[in-house]
This record gives C-alpha cells, sequence and structure tokens, in this order.
C-alpha cells in the first residue's frame, strides 16, 4: 500500500476532525439553543454537504478559491501562493465537507442536555462559556465521540472534493482514495484491492466503535 | 398595593418586587402580577401549587424575564423592564442561592464534586475542607465519593442544598426545597440550612404549600393565590385561616 498517501490521510482526518470540533461546538451550541428566526436556514447549509454533489462542492471550492475571485486573490496574496492543489486547500474542503457530521451529532447532544443543569449551574455562579466546558461537553461525551469518529471516517473517505481542489498529487494531495483510484486506472488491481480492504476497515470499525458506544446507553441513532 | 420601591420603611427591604407577566404556554391566560418588599430574614410564600410561586423565584434568580417589572436585592436593582424593552444582571452574576423542586444534581459530578462547582477559584485542600463541612451542613457528609445516580431524592436535594450554600449567594430562595425528606430529617435539615444563613446573614425567601413549613420557616408570610399577593404579614395573623381549617380536619379525625 501507498504509505505516503496513508500518512496524507491520517493527517488530513486529523487535522480535519480537530479544526471541525473546534467550529462545529459554538456552532451547535447556537443551533441547539438559539430562537433566531435564521436558524433553520443555517441547519440547511450546515446539512448541505450531505445530498450535495462533492463535485459541486469542489468545484466551487476550485474557483472560489483561485484567481477568479477577489476572495481568491486575497488569500493567494496572504498565503503567497494559491490554495488550490495544495494541503491546506484540502483541509478547507475537508472541513466544510464534513461539517454536517460534525454539526449534526453535536446539535442533537446540546439539545437532548436537561435545561435544569444548565439553570442551575448559571445559578451557581457559571457563565455561558463556563457552561459549555463544565456542563454542556461532559453530558454530550458521546455526541462529541460520535462527531469525532465520523468527521474522521467522513475525511479518510472523502474522493470528489479532494480531487477537484486538490487534483492528484502524490505527498502533496493524494489521498487513499485517490491512490486507489489510480491503481485501477494502472490496473494494478492487487495493490487496489489492498488499499480498498483498509478503508473498508477503518471505516467498519470506526462506526463499530461508535455503535458499541450507543447500544450501552440504549441509543442507536447515530446522527 | 403599595410601592415595595418606596423608602418610607425604616430600613432597606433585602428584597423588592414588582413582576407583570403573562404565560402563553402551559396554564393558559395566567397572569402574574404581584409586588411586594421582604423585610424579615425568613419570609416565606405560602400558596397552593399553580398559584405562580415557582415563577416568582425563577424571575428573582433571573431565570424567567417577566414582561414587565423590576427586581432588586440588597437595594441594587438586579433587573428592570418596561413594556418591551429588557436587561438586567445575567443569573450567573446575581448570586441568587436558587434550590429547586428538581435538585438538578449534575450527573457527571460526585456529590462532592458537584458540591464544589462554584469553589473553582479556591485551591485544592481549602475546598476539601469546605465541602467536608456543607455537606455536614445538609448531613449528607457519607455522600461525598457518591454518584446521583446512586442517590435517593432526598439525598439528591441535600446535595443540592450544600452547592448552592457553596456558592456564597447573597440570598437563598428555596422551592419547596424538603419535599422528598420525611418529617423528622425536614426538620433537621430546615433547621441547619437557617443556622447557616443567619450565621452568613444570607435571608431565606423559601415557597411551600406546606402549613406546618410555612410556621417553622417564616418571620413573615406572603400568601398568593392566582398570581396575586393575597396577604402579607405575621404567620398567626395571614396562616390563621388555614391552621383552623387544619385543626378542624384534625379534630374530627380525632373524634371519628
Amino acid at each position: 500500500m501507498d504509505i505516503t498517501a496513508l500518512l496524507l490521510t491520517f493527517r488530513l482526518a486529523l487535522v480535519t476532525t480537530v479544526i471541525l470540533l473546534l467550529i462545529a461546538v459554538p456552532l451547535a451550541y447556537w443551533l441547539a439553543f438559539t430562537a433566531s428566526r435564521f436558524k433553520t436556514l443555517v441547519q440547511a447549509v450546515c446539512a448541505l454537504p450531505i445530498v450535495l454533489p462533492p463535485t459541486v462542492l469542489g468545484f466551487y471550492l476550485l474557483v472560489g478559491l483561485g484567481p477568479r475571485t477577489a476572495f481568491g486573490r486575497g488569500i493567494t496574496h496572504l498565503l503567497g501562493h494559491p490554495l488550490a492543489f495544495t494541503f491546506t486547500g484540502l483541509i478547507v474542503g475537508s472541513v466544510i465537507y464534513s461539517l454536517p457530521f460534525a454539526v449534526q451529532p453535536l446539535t442533537a447532544g446540546f439539545a437532548a442536555v436537561d435545561r435544569s443543569m444548565l439553570e442551575a449551574a448559571a445559578t451557581l455562579g457559571s457563565g455561558r462559556v463556563d457552561r459549555i466546558l463544565r456542563v454542556i461537553l461532559p453530558l454530550s461525551r458521546g455526541s462529541l465521540l460520535t462527531a469525532g469518529v465520523l468527521s474522521f471516517a467522513h475525511t479518510v473517505g472523502e474522493f470528489g472534493v479532494v480531487l477537484m481542489i486538490g487534483g492528484n498529487l502524490p505527498g502533496a494531495t493524494q489521498t487513499l482514495s485517490i491512490a486507489l483510484y489510480d491503481q485501477v486506472q494502472d490496473f494494478q488491481y492487487a495493490q487496489a484491492n489492498r488499499t480498498a480492504l483498509f478503508l473498508l476497515a477503518i471505516c467498519l470499525i470506526a462506526l463499530t466503535l461508535l455503535y458499541s458506544q450507543r447500544s450501552t446507553r440504549g441509543r442507536n441513532d447515530l446522527v | 398595593m403599595s410601592d415595595p420601591f418606596a423608602s418610607s420603611s425604616p430600613r432597606l427591604p433585602w428584597l423588592a418586587v414588582e413582576v407583570d407577566h403573562r404565560f402563553q404556554r402551559g396554564s393558559p391566560g395566567f397572569h402574574l402580577q404581584l409586588a411586594f418588599a421582604a423585610h424579615a430574614p425568613r419570609t416565606v410564600i405560602f400558596g397552593p401549587s399553580g398559584s405562580g410561586k415557582s415563577s416568582l423565584l425563577r424571575a428573582i434568580a433571573g431565570l424567567l424575564q417577566p414582561d414587565a417589572g423590576r427586581i432588586q436585592l440588597h437595594g441594587e436593582t438586579v433587573w428592570q423592564r418596561a413594556h418591551g424593552s429588557g436587561g438586567g444582571i445575567p443569573v450567573e452574576k446575581r448570586r441568587v442561592g436558587l434550590v429547586m423542586q428538581n435538585p438538578a444534581v449534575f450527573p457527571h459530578l460526585t456529590a462532592a464534586r458537584n458540591v464544589a462547582f462554584a469553589l473553582r477559584k479556591i485551591p485544592s485542600p481549602a475546598k476539601k475542607e469546605q465541602v467536608g463541612r456543607l455537606l455536614q451542613i445538609v448531613g449528607a457528609e457519607s455522600l461525598a465519593n457518591r454518584w446521583p445516580r446512586e442517590l435517593s431524592g432526598g439525598q439528591l436535594q441535600r446535595v443540592a442544598i450544600a452547592r448552592t450554600l457553596a456558592a456564597q449567594p447573597s440570598v437563598l430562595l428555596l422551592d419547596e426545597p424538603f419535599a422528598a425528606l420525611d418529617a423528622e430529617s425536614r426538620q433537621q435539615l430546615s433547621q441547619n440550612l437557617h443556622r447557616w444563613a443567619s450565621e452568613h446573614s444570607v435571608p431565606v425567601l423559601t415557597v411551600t404549600h406546606n402549613l406546618e413549613e410555612a410556621f417553622s420557616s417564616g418571620d413573615e408570610i406572603l400568601a398568593i393565590k392566582d398570581g396575586r399577593i393575597t396577604a402579607q404579614g405575621k404567620p398567626h395573623e395571614v396562616l390563621a385561616e388555614e391552621r383552623d381549617q387544619l385543626l378542624r380536619a384534625m379534630g374530627a379525625l380525632l373524634i371519628r
């Protein structure tokens, strides 16, 4: 198996998961507790990557981050190079593509926290951030684990977005799923089979881990 | 009703409230509309369930934002709102110790860690000692290392009370806090709690529909019904009718 692609895939998934959790926790908190009329719109936008063809997302990212837009030109100027076809570009794409897999379990978990616990914490002098850190997050540990594992597994398994925005540069943007595509194109079926089996195993292990953790609490819904 | 914020009285009330709130959800058309000032360090709000007692406490603590009114604690306005506008000191800064009927003990922390929740800034050894002292006040020192899921309703209430005292509130609001306890432990706990309060000069507002509790934990009684204050005064004045009723009922039981 292609070790370079394997390491790159894991690095991408790990960085993406960490960034996603940092973004998703405040976002999910807002979604779980807001009474804003923009809530449903934000929910829809956050869920978009589930149904959107990855190529559509990849296409807009490619165009949006490229020299055709002011934003893309700004980023290019800031970094000294364009984001497309770089590892950083892959991270941007992955974070957006896996966003619903972090936001949705967290929103459900936060919303399920007993409000009286939060009220008690507030009367004890605990402010909003403190309540998130010391009450909401510990009480939704399961959702946090779900969000982390799903984000990781989904990033490992992405193909379309990565191909569109990252291309297929070994060592820079070639992930396992793209290496697999290459191997098949080159008729290296034995090698392709090893890559495919490995990806299959990762996803199966991740989901088994999640379901075993959920079933001990009598809950079988993942998202 | 006289203005609770008027400074005609010789000393400052520790609590002055004027609240006007209509509930859309739940009890349809329920209207909480009351104004009072509490001077007595042990004040009781006495009334049947559904009379608005808990909502009043939630408003004082800042968990409920009434449509209009004003709330003062120790002479400081913590919340004020004309119809439509909003504002006030947020719950976490009001230093109101609220013990609710639902003890809401954090399930992810042991009893001792629940009590220590508000003691973040205290160094570890002092914290441990403080937690031990508070658990002793509520008669729960043996429960320190137990998890909430292992505790009974009465034990959870004890832990919740100790946790509230740890936050060093400037006032204590108790919403039927001893409901899950038997008469004997209720009396003991109530005594300890009021002793702690008087030692720390913390006034206590107890909400109850229990006549005995109203008599034992109130120097002043506010009778509340359908969201309005119906009477305010000494226990034997305000609760005379209820007491007579109770005595007649007990008499009837004895004769039978």
